[in-house]
């Protein structure tokens, strides 16, 4: 009789990581499903390009690496998946495999690879393609048209034209808009699928949704022209990041408490950007932002040990 | 804290069963916390049922008796789950059953007369840590609650359960005792809500009135893991916290398990030292699940060899314990300890799975009872970088096993914590 000697527990629970990144694909079924609906053939295409290769950078990389996986993590996947999600439908096909390459390359392996980067793999490559291509990453058509006619996004109308897009509108997604963005019904589907399973922790999503409507109310009372909780809520890239960019578990705080002050810090950021910059968006810079800050706040909300009291 | 698994059935349901012919006794001199008892014996000394063959040595230790008549063979070492090998009185038995017969003047035993049985009948803590019984009951503090454990909260484990259903008068017995001794203002009797027929029989008991407890009541507590465990069900219960590194006296507590009471129970009504246990032996690899009454010191090999527990499937792992805490052993070469609840067979591989690179997904740090940052413990063993670990307070953990049963990576967390702490305790 051979028998294994490990240290307790024996018992596991059936909890995998490849399991938690394939949920997090299937929350994004429904925003992959509106994307398609309003941008057609582009966003297959930018989709197809944006998660082969980043897949393929992956398997070159740990080829390099030398590392030995068993189990692949469906992790690179996910990244091309959220990377063309948030690039406008007009981008390139260069572009796109520029930036799966850096994603992978240089945010996530440069660093160590999954669990070790300090930025969220997807928004960090955008914004290079931001700083590389900025007339193409700014450049948005109009949906459900196979032309190429240019036409501004709502947050763009709002801060340039003084015009507010209406509400509906904003929530089924026929706006122009990055790919994935745009359907706010589509996202909230996928978002609440990925809480009500447990995949991905609340605290984040709420928190920055309840800051975001907190501000967003005080100056829509002030002044109208400001737009109103829903339109900020429901346009640009915020619903997306909320629940899938600032939920990704490896660029934001281990803490219950850290959790909190990343989606309240999230939250304040965008609508500082919103209001106050030269930029009508700024999901992807508050985000970024916030995780450059989760090792500091990690650290100053380092939880108690149970039964030691805060002097 | 997490929700584990249960796999408490069928042997929630499979009453006791008595196996009294062991044919080899291995009584390890270490069988508790605290100091090695002495032996009093020689080899070749014939030794009668409940006679005791080890002294008590020094103040947090205990004494033990000779489960059966029989012959010392031998006084050396021999495997423990815990110390791997320990000196050990290795008894052959001659199987004649000795009968107890009940103590006339209970009511009229002082308390100092009741600690003192309880003290030379070797009764130590049996949910685990075996921790000297009569030591708990001369606390330096004032207790004003009284907690009986009967959670069993860890999976597979049937033993405390049966006992329940099977003894609860004893068990009530036993409380009276401790009852007595520490004159608390309240006693709560805990359980989970996965122990409906133990639950029913308390209601009926407690209801009766029986029994002089005037403040005893029951608490059905939702189940999860780690409840059973001292300072989380002390919180459970009370609300109070133990502070770290303190003990439950500090906050007027005092937890004992319920097999503890029957022992009590046993030693002072019926003279009998803690000679033999209800024991679960239990897993997917056996033929089907018992619960045994067996002698302290009785080695799983015999009870295979005499076909009292039967393989359905060769075993890959035995845990001597339940599945989060439990220790896996080496062979069926181990005794049978007066801390161990049940023995765990399992045929399929239940763990070591690959690996994976931590995600930082804070599930462990969600799941820890003692709210600590197991990932962090894990990420500084590998690196070597042990200075740190006193900074996140790992001697604070328990080793109750939430943080790997959770994890998605498959990260032998309480391993790495294992040998932070050895290093921790080192320097």
């Amino acid at each position: 009789m051979s028998l294994i000697v490990s240290s307790s527990p024996h018992l596991k629970s059936k909890l995998t990581t490849p399991y938690l990144m394939r949920q997090v694909i299937v929350g994004l079924v429904p925003v992959v499903i509106a994307s398609i609906v309003f941008f057609n053939y582009r966003a297959i295409l930018l989709i197809s390009i944006c998660t082969l290769t980043c897949v393929f950078t992956e398997e070159i990389i740990f080829k390099i690496r030398k590392k030995r996986q068993s189990q692949r993590d469906f992790s690179a996947f996910l990244t091309g998946l959220l990377l063309a999600l948030i690039l406008p439908p007009l981008t390139s096909w260069y572009a796109a495999v520029l930036g799966s390459v850096f994603a992978i390359a240089i945010v996530k392996h440069i660093f160590g690879g999954l669990g070790s980067n300090i930025f969220n793999p997807a928004l960090m490559a955008r914004a290079f393609l931001m700083a590389a291509y900025p007339k193409m990453l700014t450049s948005f058509c109009k949906p459900l048209s196979y032309d190429v006619i240019s036409q501004a996004t709502p947050l763009a109308l709002r801060k340039f034209n003084f015009i507010i897009t209406p509400i509906y509108k904003l929530f089924i997604g026929n706006v122009s808009g990055s790919l994935g963005e745009t359907s706010a019904l589509a996202i909230l589907i996928g978002g609440i699928y990925i809480l009500v399973r447990k995949i991905a922790d609340w605290r984040i999503p709420l928190s920055l949704l309840l800051t975001v409507t907190g501000i967003s109310s005080i100056f829509y009372f002030v002044n109208p022209n400001n737009g109103s909780v829903f339109f900020h809520l429901f346009s640009g890239g915020l619903l997306l990041g909320a629940f899938f960019m600032a939920t990704d578990p490896v660029t934001t705080p281990v803490t219950k408490i850290g959790r909190y002050i990343f989606g309240i810090g999230c939250g304040i950021l965008i609508m500082v950007i919103r209001y106050f910059s030269g930029l009508p968006e700024g999901v992807m810079y508050a985000i970024l932002f916030m995780n450059m800050c989760t090792p500091l706040i990690n650290r100053y909300t380092s939880p108690l040990p149970f039964g030691v009291n805060r002097r | 804290m997490v929700k584990v698994e249960e796999y408490k059935l069928p042997q929630h349901n499979i009453s006791s069963e008595k196996f009294f012919q062991p044919t080899r006794l291995y009584l390890p001199l270490a069988q508790h916390t605290g100091k090695p008892s002495q032996p009093l014996v020689r080899k070749g000394d014939y030794v009668e049922e409940a006679q005791l063959i080890a002294s008590q040595d020094g103040l947090i230790s205990t004494c033990l008796h000779s489960p059966s008549k029989g012959r010392v063979v031998d006084i050396d070492e021999f495997n423990h789950p815990v110390l791997k090998r320990a000196k050990a009185i290795i008894i052959e038995c001659d199987n004649q059953p000795k009968n107890y017969s009940l103590r006339k003047d209970i009511d009229s035993l002082s308390k100092l007369e009741l600690l003192d049985i309880i003290k030379k009948s070797g009764i130590v803590g049996m949910g685990g840590a075996a921790f000297p019984t009569y030591v708990k009951l001369l606390p330096p503090k004032s207790i004003d609650t009284l907690i009986i454990n009967g959670c069993e909260c860890e999976p597979y484990l049937a033993s405390d359960y049966r006992l329940m259903v099977e003894k609860l008068e004893g068990i009530f017995k036993g409380i009276e005792i401790i009852y007595k001794i520490l004159e608390p203002k309240t006693i709560f009797f805990c359980i989970e809500d996965n122990k409906p027929e133990a639950i029913k029989k308390l209601n009926l008991l407690i209801n009766t009135k029986k029994f002089k407890l005037p403040f005893i009541s029951l608490r059905v507590l939702k189940t999860f893991y780690p409840q059973g465990g001292e300072k989380q069900l002390i919180y459970s219960v009370t609300k109070r916290r133990v502070p770290s590194s303190k003990l439950p006296f500090d906050v007027g507590c005092l937890v004992h398990n319920v097999a503890t009471c029957f022992a009590i129970y046993e030693a002072v009504y019926w003279d009998k030292p803690l000679i033999e246990r209800l024991v679960s032996f239990v897993g997917d690899a056996l033929v089907s699940p018992k619960n045994l009454w067996i002698k302290i010191g009785t080695s799983l090999k015999e009870l295979k060899e005499k076909g009292i527990i039967n393989f359905k499937f060769e075993p890959k792992k035995i845990i001597c314990g339940g599945p989060m805490m439990g220790i896996a052993l080496e062979s069926l070469d181990y005794p049978v300890l007066k801390g161990s609840g049940g023995f765990l067979f399992l045929s399929k591989e239940v763990d070591l799975k690959e690996e994976l690179p931590c995600i930082r997904c804070a599930r462990c740090v969600d799941a820890c009872p003692m709210g600590l940052l197991p990932l962090e413990y894990a990420k500084r063993v590998k690196a070597g970088d042990y200075d740190k670990l006193q900074e996140f307070n790992i001697k604070d953990c328990i080793e109750c096993g939430c943080c790997a049963y959770i994890c998605p990576s498959n990260i032998p967390l309480v391993h790495y914590i294992k040998i932070g702490k050895r290093y921790v305790t080192n320097s």
